[in-house]
């Protein structure tokens, strides 16, 4: 018996280890963003929410914040909603050229961003159009309506028609079937896909970095230039809020769904 | 006059007809039932009856007009599917006012037919459970309970009860042809089971390779099949061959088999070989050849079936499967490898046809 | 009696060539705003920057007027450059090493697990990826700096006297790509974990093989796909991944996605970071079918249900 316990401990404390490296820098980040000190440190010396009040005397953090949210929340709707209505017709429909479709729809996995990043502004340029949220939405859009699709796809496949026939049958027509009884019914694939879509729209820095003007930049992009240029504690309460935002978002997401149907429908 | 009619409907698929100018009429109140083999169309005419999927050639007419170029939701008819197809994400009162509230029924109506309609299936109470909560037959009543509130024109129904255990397959049929009754609904009921289309029809359609063989009540359909594949595929046949010795005026000839003589009342050509068919069941067997108009045969097998006993014969070389009733034949009298003399009324004869 | 047959026959026909039509019609309405966007703003504009690659520079403008294939040339025959592509791809393969090390004992203890704490620890696996990738980097640029978590506990050990330079390294690039793409792994390997017939294992320990044993001989081997899988996604992530190495490689560690940044954002050189980030595209796809066919190829007699 001995003999098993050893191996077990260490494959155990192995994975801990794992764990620890995992969640480091989420909790370094955290922690850090109370210290009294000028500079950053880890473990913080001295405890105060005074970087967080400090945020009111940098209103650009303050700015950016709404813009990421508003740019996500609006990529998160779109994305969803032609993604979802994509993925019908790819379920469901045959029809010529379906493949290549298919394929573009997913390249944007394939493609480095940084690439589109660059592909996106030089035709921005070109077409006139300036940086602004619904730049940013477009951008954001192309990133996520691959991920979107995979999760609405997996609903419909395993998708039981009948009960559409049921609806048919009973009177309805094809926009009542779809609303009420098709779209119920994969409800948990459309909302991990708008779900995904909001948290890559608001995290996203590559394609981000190159949709920006002076009044124009995300969140992300602004703690990364600041970052550049300076090292002070500001940023680890701005990415704690970010952090403590994006937890709450988790939960109650998973409240209204439970964990496992989110990512089952993986 | 037909309430439900099909005149010449074809259905192809990938260039194969799958439903061959099919014609059938059906009267007012009916209960007609679609029996027969997988692949034999049945369920593609119900669905081309219910409009999902396209006719390729001929008319459906319901009441006089012509239904088969409505789409599917717009043809007043009921279905129940073979695997319930209840929403699941709604209670069975959602579930059976569904068609209801889209036919803009007031509520308080709503409220009162469905309810009325989980009476008429015994499932009252049930109202605020889920789908996922219910047995098999639970889910089935659901699904009947909501394709007749909305009162349609025609009941379909495609394999209703195949997915469910023996017994309840017994129950639920009976409470359906009760509900059909009452309500005096004209309806279509496809079942790959004989059983349980000859226990419920008016009349049945048997069908093969999408085409009607015979349409007849099930007596009819029984003792007097019209087609090979009627006599085969209805209860059980033993095929036979003997040789006509003589015709005779009056429509009847005189045949030979298993070292025996007959006459039969249907009309041969002289000297032919000719198929027919006899039940197990009419199939008669003694110990003494009183009247020397049975033959003989070895018992090759015999097996207890409770109510009855199932004889494996054989005669010449061929085999012949009787059901004799213990009733009238008491098995312990008959031993395996002993013989036997076995006798059928010249009537019971099935002759083999080709199909119509 | 022939005439009406006939246009009842023609009614039919009429109506099932508008039901085709409105169905076709449906499909393409259901397709179009997504196709639409993915034409107009991902193909097109990757075509323009394609185009792009192929031109001179022009310090005023950017994008010159005449045709080359100079950028490319320029890219390959550079020692410098070609160092840069190693660089990407080295970094990329021992994310991959050493992602798949420490992923499978935790897609193992997960996939092991029941209930509620299989649910928690999938959680705790797959969290930091909804945390901004920016910020996990800042965490770890908190960690390995000169004056970081790791440094000062080492001194204050005594095992070091002076700091070791962890940051801008590309040590710190591998532990921030690992960190970023380690859930991808996981899943991936649970997948393949889950899928296995439970009673295979139980075959093998029945014909007496030791854990260890069962393990390598059955375990393992059925889980490659799983491996292989995470693999061609984690090394595809890594290759084509801009914002770690930006933040823990910096200028000092440069791969091809920030040359890529660098020639456009900064240098104003179009047509050349068009080229690199082109030449990008090429060696991201190219790992990917690669590690596709040698995956169909190795995919032989799995028992996988």
């Amino acid at each position: 018996m001995k003999k098993k316990r050893l191996p077990k401990f260490i494959f155990n404390f192995f994975c801990f280890l794992v764990y620890v490296f995992l969640l480091a820098p989420i909790v370094v980040i955290l922690l850090s963003s109370l210290t009294t000190t000028e500079y950053i440190v880890f473990p913080p010396k001295g405890l105060t929410l005074r970087w967080y009040t400090e945020l009111v005397n940098h209103p650009e953090f303050m700015s950016s914040f709404a813009l990421s949210i508003t740019v996500a929340f609006g990529t998160a709707i779109i994305a969803t909603a032609i993604g979802t209505l994509a993925s019908l017709a790819v379920v469901r429909r045959e029809f010529k050229g379906k493949t290549a479709v298919v394929q573009l729809v997913g390249s944007p996995l394939l493609i480095p961003s940084v690439v589109f990043g660059v592909a996106l502004l030089q035709f921005y340029s070109w077409i006139g159009l300036a940086a602004s949220p619904l730049a940013l939405v477009i951008g954001h859009i192309i990133l996520t309506v691959p991920f979107v699709m995979r999760l609405v796809v997996a609903s419909l496949v395993g998708f039981d028609r009948s009960i559409e026939s049921a609806a048919m049958n009973l009177g309805a027509g094809p926009l009542k079937v779809f609303f009420q009884i098709t779209l119920p019914v994969i409800k948990s694939g459309v909302i991990a896909g708008m779900i995904f879509a909001f948290i890559t729209s608001f995290d996203d820095l590559t394609v981000a970095l190159f949709i920006v003007s002076t009044d124009v930049v995300t969140l992300p992009v602004r703690i990364y230039t600041y970052m550049q240029y300076q090292y002070d504690p500001i940023i680890t309460s701005v990415s704690s809020i970010m952090i403590i935002f994006t937890v709450i978002l988790m939960v109650i997401i998973e409240r209204i769904l439970g964990v496992g149907k989110v990512f089952s429908s993986k | 006059m037909s309430y439900l009619r099909l005149e010449n409907v074809v259905k192809t698929f990938n260039k194969t007809e799958v439903v061959k100018k099919l014609s059938l009429e059906i009267e007012k109140g009916e209960l007609m039932s679609f029996l027969g083999p997988s692949g034999c169309g049945k369920t593609t005419t119900l669905n081309m009856i219910a409009g999902f999927l396209e006719v390729d050639g001929g008319k459906i007419e319901v009441d006089g007009k012509p239904v088969h170029l409505l789409p599917p939701n717009k043809r007043e008819m009921g279905m129940v599917f073979q695997n319930y197809a209840l929403f699941p994400h709604m209670t069975v009162f959602d579930n059976v006012a569904y068609g209801l509230k889209l036919r803009k029924v007031a509520k308080s109506e709503i409220n009162t037919r469905v309810l009325e309609a989980l009476e008429m299936v015994r499932l009252a109470g049930y109202e605020k459970r889920y789908p996922k909560e219910l047995s098999g037959g639970q889910q089935q009543r659901v699904s009947l309970a909501r394709a007749l509130v909305i009162k349609p024109k025609v009941l379909l129904l495609d394999e209703p009860l195949s997915n469910l255990d023996a017994k309840l397959r017994q129950e639920m049929r009976e409470e359906i042809v009760d509900i059909q009754k009452k309500v005096g609904i004209t309806t279509i009921f496809v079942t790959h089971d004989q059983e349980e289309a000859l226990a419920i029809s008016d009349r049945i359609a048997v069908m093969y390779e999408g085409r009607i063989e015979q349409v007849d009540e099930p007596a009819a359909i029984y003792n007097h099949p019209e087609t090979d594949f009627v006599s085969q595929f209805i209860g059980e046949v033993n095929r036979v061959q003997g040789k006509v010795l003589e015709t005779y005026d009056d429509q009847k000839s005189k045949l030979h088999f298993f070292g025996n003589e007959q006459i039969v009342p249907v009309r041969y050509t002289r000297n032919s070989e000719v198929d027919f068919f006899i039940r197990p069941e009419k199939i008669q067997l003694s110990l003494a050849n009183s009247d020397n108009a049975g033959f003989e045969t070895k018992v090759e097998r015999k097996m207890f079936l409770g109510a009855k006993t199932r004889y494996i014969l054989k005669a010449q070389d061929k085999q012949l499967v009787a059901d004799v009733s213990n009733t009238v034949l008491n098995p312990n009298q008959i031993q395996e490898e002993s013989h036997v003399f076995a006798y059928w009324n010249p009537e019971d004869l099935l002759p083999s046809r080709k199909a119509r | 009696m022939q005439p009406v047959m006939g246009t009842e026959q023609d009614l039919l026909l009429k109506q099932k060539k508008k039901n085709l039509n409105r169905k076709r019609l449906d499909t393409w309405l259901l397709l179009l705003p997504t196709l639409g966007i993915f034409l107009f703003f991902f193909l097109l504009p990757l075509f323009f920057l394609f185009i792009t690659s192929f031109k001179t520079f022009d310090p005023g403008s950017g994008i010159g007027s005449e045709w080359t294939l100079q950028n490319y040339i320029k890219f390959i025959s550079d020692p410098f450059y070609l160092g840069v592509v190693w660089r990407t791809v080295k970094i990329a393969l021992i994310t991959t090493l050493v992602t798949i090390i420490i992923s499978y004992p935790v897609a193992f203890q997960i996939s092991k697990a029941k209930g509620r704490a299989k649910n928690y620890l999938t959680l705790l696996v797959l969290s930091p990826l909804l945390i901004s990738m920016v910020i996990r980097c800042y965490g770890w640029v908190i960690i390995l700096s000169n004056n970081g978590v790791v440094n000062n506990t080492l001194m204050s050990l005594g095992w070091i006297d002076t700091p070791l330079t962890l940051l801008y390294t590309e040590f710190s690039v591998v532990i921030g790509m690992v960190h970023v793409l380690f859930p991808y792994m996981v899943l991936s390997i649970m997948g393949s974990i889950e899928r296995i017939d439970p009673s295979v294992i139980r075959a093998s320990q029945n014909l007496g093989a030791s854990s260890f044993r069962t393990f390598f001989s059955v375990l393992l081997p059925l889980t490659l796909p799983g491996i292989f899988a995470g693999s061609v996604m984690v090394f595809s992530l890594s290759v084509s991944s801009f914002v770690t190495p930006a933040i823990l490689g910096g200028p000092q560690v440069k791969v091809m996605s920030y040359l890529t940044y660098e020639q456009v954002a900064v240098m104003l050189n179009w047509p050349y970071g068009g080229a690199i980030g082109f030449l990008l595209i090429f060696i991201a796809t190219v790992t990917i079918i690669a590690y596709s066919k040698i995956l169909a190829r190795s995919e032989k007699g799995v028992a996988i249900q």
